[in-house]
This record gives structure tokens, C-alpha cells and sequence, in this order.
């Protein structure tokens, strides 16, 4: 193991570890645990602010599945790296409004079934794995809100989330050439795909109930602090083990990467230049939610941590400005609140469609955050909120427009053509 | 069927990066063995020094990464439109071999299961190792 990925490993145990520790000292060690397990219970579709339930619960869940993503790229054999780093990171961020261990471990398994079926390691999978999560509230759901006996409903949802887990891998790989790498949730983009036709199978049988909302609005001092100590803690890394200005000179190399998939910005040689961009990326869009009023609440940690994860994997803060401005202006076109659920979280998530910014520049980054939050608002009701990450499923919609219309005038050009 | 669509992905992205170049010739060759393949792509544009080294690299990745292969490896091929990223088959093949020949550039790649050894191929051995 290289001293980078030793070093990746300390901070995700100190992140981990803080999530703990703060969780059962704001709640005590016995109770968090109960209301962690009580949490297992939870249908978890979008959107289920777990900080309701307690700020200490919501950490401590999140804790527990990052130990398990950690665990998993451990023993799957692959680098924890900007890849896995995002997946880690991601689930965590979701385990603050919709992942649980018992919604995540149904879906792993049945990719790991898959990997077994195509003669692949787990770790060829393992991406998918983790990020398949996404779909951990079709498996809570049929669980524990069907309506059915538990006896019944338990293994349905256990055969459920095995099932969805399968098919993943392949539905994941097809969607890929849509956007050809430049929706950067791809799997969210998948999972959604997939949560239609779940969604419309349960509405069928009688038995999907509408979405709701709960939003948590009061101030905790805890929530506030995370994100901002954590990015200082990756800065002062950065700064320490690669010397400031190295830092900067690898920070300033990122900026001009365009983050379409899959570039892993480790691999540029510049580690401290990566954790300097998460942890810038974490600050920014931190301080964008208090600048416009938002409440620092489960799934605004979800939205920052998401955007940290994919700090190493495709987002810079190049190319993540022009999309979220879209997204500002969409919302004030609209006549919409910037602090509103949607288009707060829309603001923080849709930095899924960076690469467009990264590759074709500044206005089609604009463009794209706009027609984005127009189609994140309709799209949760189209999969009814199973797939977590609905931004991934709204941006490959977005992203498949574009790529499809960019590829069709790049490859029709007169001067692409033989001469007569 | 795994191994036509896998053979046509790594043939697709590296046609793709050549094409980028408006080569007036281009020359695919496969040589299949049961546990393995050979397959050597040719131009008529030789490359600098500081070229061909990028173009090792980009094939031949400094580590492993088996999550990124098998995933989003199947991107390699599918897209004439945008710019070849021969990383993408860097991580699915076992060794490429890159230089200048006698009209331009020739590449190598050399894929097939664990079991597979180029040294079976009858091909120059002090090439393999560049």
C-alpha cells in the first residue's frame, strides 16, 4: 500500500471515528445505538432528513456506513483512491438522509452475485456495489411499508434489494455510453432507471404511497462544524505532506482537467493538490448554503459531502461554478426559493454535469445547471423518491440531451467530411 | 461473444486515436491464440520521442485498477466523436509496447487471461520490452 493511500485511510478512520464519538457523546453511547437500529426501520425515501432523529443518530449511522464502504475496498482489493474515495464518501453523505446498513447490504450482495455469475473479481464491481446504494430505500420500503407481515415483507425486501443489486452492473454499463462519462452519477442515473420501473410495478400492485418531505430547519452546532473542520483537516494535510506549494502548483493542474469519467485526480502525482480541492470544494459550497440562508440539516451534509467525495474524481472548482450558477439563475427565473429543498439541494448536487463545464465551457455548464433543476424537480416523482440519488438520475437525462446534440453537430461538420 | 466485443472496444479507441491524427494509411493486425491476443495497429505518422512516451504511459498505467476496467472500460470504443482515451485499455490489457517503425508509429497490445504469455508469439522479444 503506497503512502498516499495510507494516508486516505487515517483520514477516513479520523472522519469515521469523529462521527462516533460526536454521535454517542450527543445522544449517549447506548441510546445512539438504539435509535440507530430504530433508523433500520425507516422506509428512507426522498426526502427523510435523519437529523430529525437526532443529530448524534444521523452521525453515527453515517459512521457505521463508512466503516462498511472502508471495509469493503479493503478486502475487494482495490486502491482507495479518488474512485472509491467518492463512493465512500457519497454513501456517508446519503447515510445523513436515506442509507442504512440494512438498506445498503441487500444491494452489495446482489452485485456481488454478479461479479460471481461473470466470473469477476468484487473488486471489478466494487464501484457499483457502493454507489448501487443509491437504491437502499426500495429495500426499506418493501420491508417495512408495503403493508405486508413482517415474516413475508422482510425477505421480499432482502430478495428485492438482491435482485436490484444484480441487474446493476449491466444496466450501469449501458448507461454509461448515453452520456459517454459526463454525468459523473452514474449509477444514481441507473439507479433511477431502474426505480421506474420498481416505482410503477409497486403503483401497480396498489401499494407505492406519494413522497413527502421532511426537512429539518433548526440550527446545530455539530452539523455546522462537520463539514468546514473536515475540509480544514484535509487542507492542513495537503499543506503538510506536500509542502503548500506543491499543494497549489497540483491544485492549480486540477483546475484544468475537464472531470469527465474517469479521471482519477490522484493519479496526476499531486495528492496534496487533490485534498487542497476537496477540501476547498467542501468550504465553498459550505459557505454558498449559509450565504443564501439555507439550514445546515441532513441532506445539505449529504449535498456537501457528495460534492467533497467527487473532489478527486471530477470536480473542481472550475468546473463546478458555471453549472451551479445555472442552477441560481434557474431557480430566480422560476420565481423559486435559493433555500428551498429542491433547488438547494439541486444547487449542491448538480455538480454531477461538471464535466460539461469542464469539456465545452462556461455557458454550456450555465445551460446545463439550468434545464437541470427543471428536470430534478419532476424526476423524484417519477422513481417515488426510491432512488436516493435523484440528481444523478436527472442529470443523465440532462447529460444525454447534450452529449447527443453536441456529438451530432461535431460529427456532421462540413470539414469533417471528404472532399468532393 | 465476451471476447468479440472486448477485442472490438480495445480495436475501436486505439482506430479512434490514430484516425485523430488524418493518417493516409492504417493497418490493424489480430493474432488470436486460445488464451490470448496480439493485436498491432500501424500509421504512416511517426511521433516524437515525448509523444510515444505519453502514449506508453497511457497504456501501460502504473497500477492496477480492476474497479475502473471492468466499469467504466466499456466506454473504450463506443465514441468516434470526442478525443480517444487510451487509458481506458491501458487498464484492460496486460502490456502494450509503443515505438516508431519504419513508416510511422506502431502499437502494440497484448491482452488475454492469466494463463496467457506473449513470449509464445513469435514476435521481436526486444520490442515487447520497451
Amino acid at each position: 500500500m503506497q503512502r498516499s493511500e495510507k494516508l486516505l485511510y487515517l483520514l477516513m478512520t479520523l472522519l469515521i471515528t469523529a462521527l462516533f464519538i460526536t454521535g454517542m457523546v450527543l445522544e449517549g453511547p447506548l441510546e445512539v445505538v438504539m435509535q440507530v437500529i430504530s433508523l433500520q426501520k425507516e422506509s428512507a425515501r426522498l426526502i427523510n432528513d435523519f437529523t430529525l432523529y437526532g443529530i448524534g443518530t444521523a452521525m453515527f449511522n453515517a459512521a457505521c456506513v463508512g466503516v462498511l464502504g472502508l471495509v469493503l475496498v479493503f478486502f475487494a482489493s482495490v486502491s482507495l483512491s479518488g474512485p472509491t474515495l467518492s463512493c465512500i464518501l457519497t454513501m456517508m453523505g446519503f447515510s445523513f438522509f436515506g442509507n442504512t446498513l440494512l438498506n445498503c447490504i441487500p444491494l452489495i450482495l446482489g452485485v456481488w452475485f454478479a461479479s460471481k455469475l461473470a466470473r469477476k473479481t468484487f473488486g471489478s464491481y466494487s464501484l457499483i456495489a457502493l454507489f448501487g446504494t443509491a437504491l437502499g430505500p426500495l429495500v426499506t420500503y418493501i420491508m417495512f411499508s408495503l403493508g405486508l407481515p413482517y415474516p413475508l415483507s422482510i425477505p421480499l425486501g432482502l430478495l428485492g434489494g438482491i435482485f436490484v443489486g444484480f441487474i446493476l452492473p449491466a444496466v450501469a454499463g449501458s448507461m454509461l455510453q448515453l452520456h459517454q462519462g459526463y454525468n459523473l452519477y452514474n449509477v444514481g442515473f441507473s439507479c433511477g432507471f431502474i426505480g421506474l420501473f420498481a416505482a410503477n410495478l409497486l403503483l401497480a400492485f396498489k401499494r407505492m404511497q406519494a413522497i413527502t418531505v421532511t426537512w429539518n430547519t433548526a440550527f446545530s452546532l455539530p452539523l455546522v462544524l462537520l463539514v468546514p473542520l473536515f475540509s480544514l483537516l484535509l487542507i492542513a494535510t495537503a499543506l503538510i505532506v506536500d509542502k503548500p506549494k506543491r499543494s497549489f502548483e497540483g491544485f492549480l493542474a486540477i483546475q484544468k482537467l475537464t472531470g469527465r469519467l474517469p479521471y482519477d485526480f490522484f493519479d496526476t502525482g499531486y495528492f496534496g493538490g487533490t485534498l487542497l480541492n476537496i477540501g476547498l470544494l467542501g468550504l465553498l459550497y459550505w459557505a454558498y448554503v449559509l450565504v443564501v440562508g439555507g439550514p445546515i440539516n441532513g441532506p445539505v451534509i449529504g449535498g456537501i459531502f457528495t460534492i467533497m467525495a467527487f473532489g478527486g474524481f471530477g470536480k473542481t472548482l472550475r468546473n463546478t461554478v458555471p453549472v451551479v450558477a445555472g442552477v441560481i439563475l434557474s431557480t430566480l427565473v422560476f420565481g423559486k426559493s435559493l433555500t428551498a429543498p429542491s433547488p438547494l439541494l439541486a444547487a449542491l448536487f448538480s455538480t454531477t454535469l461538471a464535466p460539461i463545464a469542464g469539456q465545452f465551457g462556461v455557458i454550456a455548464g450555465l445551460l446545463a445547471g439550468f434545464i437541470h433543476l427543471v428536470m430534478v424537480e419532476v424526476t423524484a416523482t417519477w422513481h417515488a423518491g426510491l432512488d436516493l440519488y435523484n440528481n444523478g438520475f436527472a442529470g443523465g437525462l440532462t447529460a444525454s440531451l447534450f452529449i447527443s446534440i453536441l456529438q451530432w453537430y461535431k460529427t456532421n461538420r462540413p470539414k469533417e467530411d471528404f472532399t468532393t | 461473444m465476451k471476447r468479440k466485443d472486448f477485442l472490438g472496444r480495445l480495436i475501436g479507441e486505439v482506430t479512434n486515436f490514430l484516425l485523430e491524427g488524418n493518417p493516409l494509411r492504417l493497418v490493424v493486425s489480430l493474432h488470436q491464440e486460445d488464451d490470448g491476443a496480439h493485436i498491432s495497429f500501424f500509421d504512416d505518422r511517426p511521433r516524437s520521442e515525448e509523444e510515444i512516451k505519453r502514449i506508453y504511459n497511457s497504456l501501460n498505467p502504473r497500477k492496477s485498477r480492476p474497479e475502473l476496467a471492468e466499469y467504466y472500460g466499456l466506454m473504450a470504443g463506443h465514441d468516434m466523436a470526442w478525443d480517444a482515451r487510451l487509458k481506458l485499455i491501458g487498464w484492460q490489457i496486460k502490456h502494450a509496447s509503443v515505438d516508431n517503425s519504419d513508416s510511422g508509429l506502431r502499437i502494440d497490445l497484448w491482452l488475454g487471461s492469466d494463463a496467457f504469455n506473449p513470449d509464445h508469439f513469435t514476435l521481436n522479444k526486444k520490442e515487447k520490452k520497451k
